[in-house]
């Protein structure tokens, strides 16, 4: 299954249709979008995978405090260098758009926060998650005192077996009760 | 499962795009084609025909969900108001102007261009208030007065109807789930809104969330003086909106007062929705201006949410209350024609607040928009609030509920009112920081006003020479009149039967609340009940934790002091572990 010059095939377009929550409309301009990222002769071949530093110049992914991390989570490459193929980029959109399910985007959120991917959240992820979202510089971060009781908040609400970490299925719980979740976990190109 | 229950399963499931791939070959490719295409085909069709579809997808993208929160708002209130107006318009107007062609208008008014604003004049006489419609029976069949109450009753309890319901499925939503954890860290965390693709609205939110991240974790921190301090601002904060909303009713009810001794031209009824407009334009910056002064208060995002939303709110009930009393008090004893009085002062109001809407959005909005973008970009975008936004949408939609009574065809300014709006709001739209408004939040503001509508209708009886309810004592008796006349043939006596027995008489009430009050204790039991089970299944999971990890270090424990040499006394050891890992 791979991408052909310029245009998609009807038959992978149903495909694609079927197996992602994408439309019909936003397959194509998925399509249109990626193939501006590849060079010209590089379109001619199927399955091209294009590297994290060419998909982070797309200017839905490039201000995006998790934009290597989500590179890294739908990539499908062996050297696990966060490269995409269109595939993958159908999936990365399909996982983000409105109609996917919420057991999708707490998987894929959870996968996306786990920092070191060893399956669970553990202190250090948290750690890395809030100072990715409050900023990288000095200054902008929370102080020791801060970080250390925002992530004991944290574990007590959220860990529910009380092993210092939270698994999936916590996580699941946890976003299972937050209104925003579905409609703040979106990217649309 | 049938070939596409099959296919939304696989769809659920978190694989990548080639695995997924693989189990779809087990069946066969080109039948599910063919529904699945019909299917889409039936759903981007929908998505064509509907208003909007394409702008708002742009929007959301663009701008982020609590943006577009509102404009699904918007678009709500338009579609509530064309049918509003197509009701009114099929069932009251129509036959009022099929049967007399010409309105009886006095031979010295025409038409002058103040009417527009005004509301008074030459629209006086004609079918855009209740003076304009008359009580007689339209072709013999056809009852007027009938009409017009059922047409407005039937339309109130429909729209009542359609918000319970609205505000009952995200009341589930927003309350019940996100019960204890809605703050919390986490939420704030998990709610990171990926779409914002602007660097600059991007740093914002960022310095957002650590300014509330900081906060929450300093709330454990406080000592008891600062508690207090804090207590003190919250409520020193309180005070000044409510007396500043207080001041500001009794000045509209004076100047109520002064217009009204002073009353010769049509001019001067201007003042009033002009000063009221004013008001909850200038006021709510009052409101935000006290905030920005707050630089002491480590707790600013607490206690701007607390002033400005209470006080804005509290500000234009207070101004309704008063402008409601007053018409209820003053106008209805001192003029003939009080019901076309009331719509005229609230078609005043609703034309005055949509042109302050649109003055304050190019002021407020587009120019600070323009001077930060491009003449002094230290002042930065400004933020499109909407909290305040969604504010002026409830208190122009209530305008038009209290006057839909007075004044039948008001929903037809509405329709061009927010049609307006919404390409005047989408060109000032940007970014918004995280916000934490929900839905039940804006409908619940607008059941009281409603109610206060009712009691007005009830009380006061219409009056004598004009309007489809003249010579009657009260609104209702309408009902009455015609139930007495029903009881002579004999076709309709069930009808009677059931005016009398359910609806007049006190047992059914008191019947229907007994079942009400039953049917809430019982649910009540049961999240009792289900709140108990909750917390014994957490203490449960807590106690499983602990007996994997005694049974993980009893089994290291043996593994240290017991090297093995015998291969099946490993392998026994292998299945211990494996039962040891299925506990977890």
């Amino acid at each position: 299954m791979g991408t052909t010059a310029s245009q998609l095939d009807k038959d992978l377009l149903s495909e694609y249709q079927e197996l992602t929550f994408l439309t019909k409309q936003e397959i194509l301009l998925a399509h249109k979008r990626f193939s501006e990222l590849l060079s010209k002769d590089e379109r001619n071949f199927e399955n091209t995978r294009v590297s994290m530093e060419r998909i982070l110049t797309l200017p839905e992914l490039k201000s995006n405090p998790f934009r290597e991390r989500i590179c890294h989570v739908f990539s499908t490459s062996d050297q696990k260098n966060g490269s995409l193929t269109f595939e993958d980029f159908l999936d990365l959109l399909s996982a983000f758009s409105d109609s996917a399910t919420l057991e999708i985007k707490s998987h894929y959120a959870f996968r996306i926060f786990d920092f070191d991917d060893d399956g669970t959240l553990d202190c250090g992820d948290l750690e890395k998650l809030v100072n990715c979202l409050t900023g990288e510089t000095d200054d902008t971060r929370l102080t020791t005192d801060e970080m250390r009781q925002l992530i004991n908040n944290i574990l007590e609400e959220s860990d529910i077996d009380k092993d210092g970490t939270v698994n999936l299925s916590e996580f699941q719980h946890v976003i299972s009760r937050s209104p925003d979740f579905v409609s703040s976990f979106k990217i649309v190109l | 499962m049938s070939a596409r229950d099959r296919t939304r399963a696989i769809l659920d499931l978190p694989m990548s795009f080639e695995e997924k791939n693989g189990e779809c070959f087990i069946f066969h490719h080109k039948t599910k084609c063919c529904i699945f295409s019909y299917d889409l085909y039936i759903k981007s069709a929908r998505q064509t025909l509907e208003l909007w579809q394409g702008i708002m997808k742009e929007i959301g993208g663009k701008f982020g969900s609590s943006v577009l929160s509102y404009f699904v708002f918007l678009k709500w209130l338009l579609m509530f108001n064309i049918f509003s107006f197509m009701v009114n318009f099929g069932f009251i107007t129509i036959p009022l102007l099929v049967s007399d062609h010409s309105p009886n208008i006095p031979p010295n008014v025409s038409f002058r261009g103040l009417e527009l604003l005004s509301g008074a004049g030459y629209f006086t006489y004609t079918v855009m208030y209740y003076g304009g419609y008359s009580n007689a029976t339209v072709g013999q069949v056809y009852d007027m007065q009938l009409a017009y109450f059922f047409t407005i009753a039937v339309y109130m309890v429909l729209c009542g109807i359609a918000l319970i319901f609205s505000m009952a499925s995200s009341f589930r939503q927003n309350y019940v789930l996100a019960d204890s954890v809605s703050n919390s860290a986490w939420q704030l965390l998990c709610s990171w809104d990926f779409s914002v693709t602007n660097e600059r609205a991007v740093r914002q939110r960022r310095n957002n969330l650590r300014e509330s991240l900081s906060e929450k974790a300093q709330e454990e921190l406080l000592t008891l003086s600062e508690k207090l301090r804090h207590y003190g601002v919250h409520f020193g904060s309180w005070l000044l909106s409510t007396g500043l909303a207080v001041g500001c009713g009794a000045s509209i009810y004076y100047l109520c007062q002064y217009e009204q001794k002073v009353h010769n031209q049509e001019a001067e009824t201007l003042l009033v929705p002009f000063v009221v407009s004013l008001i909850n334009l200038v006021i709510p910056l009052f409101y935000s201006l006290f905030n920005k002064f707050e630089h002491y208060s480590s707790q600013r995002q607490q206690i701007y949410a607390l002033v400005v939303r209470s006080g804005n709110v509290f500000l234009r009930l207070v101004i309704l209350a008063v402008l409601c009393y007053y018409w209820m008090n003053v106008v209805a004893e001192k003029f003939s024609c009080w019901e076309s009085m009331v719509g005229q002062a609230l078609y005043r109001l609703v034309i005055f607040d949509f042109l302050f809407l649109m003055l304050g959005s190019f002021f407020g909005e587009f120019l600070s928009n323009v001077i930060g973008t491009r003449l002094l970009t230290s002042l930065g975008v400004p933020e499109f609030d909407v909290a305040r936004n969604v504010l002026d949408l409830i208190y122009t939609q209530t305008l038009a509920w209290i006057g839909i009574y007075f004044a039948p065809l008001l929903p037809a300014i509405q329709i061009l009112k927010f049609f307006l709006l919404f390409y005047l709001k989408k060109v000032n739209a940007c970014f918004q920081e995280f916000s934490t408004c929900c839905a039940i939040y804006q409908r619940s503001k607008f059941i009281p006003p409603r109610f206060v509508c009712l009691v007005l209708l009830c009380r006061l009886s219409p009056s004598e020479q004009c309007g489809p309810f003249q010579g009657l004592n009260n609104t209702f008796a309408v009902v009455e009149v015609w139930m007495t006349e029903l009881e002579g043939p004999s076709h309709s006596h069930w009808t009677v039967w059931i005016y009398h027995n359910v609806i007049r008489s006190e047992l059914f009430y008191f019947l229907v609340t007994l079942i009400i009050i039953v049917i809430i204790y019982i649910f009540w039991q049961v999240t009792k009940g289900r709140q108990e089970l909750i917390r014994l299944l957490r203490q449960q999971i807590i106690n499983e934790g602990k007996d994997k990890f005694f049974l993980l270090d009893k089994l290291q424990n043996l593994q240290k002091s017991h090297p093995n040499r015998n291969p099946k006394q490993k392998k026994q050891k292998e299945v211990c572990c494996d039962r040891v890992f299925f506990l977890c």
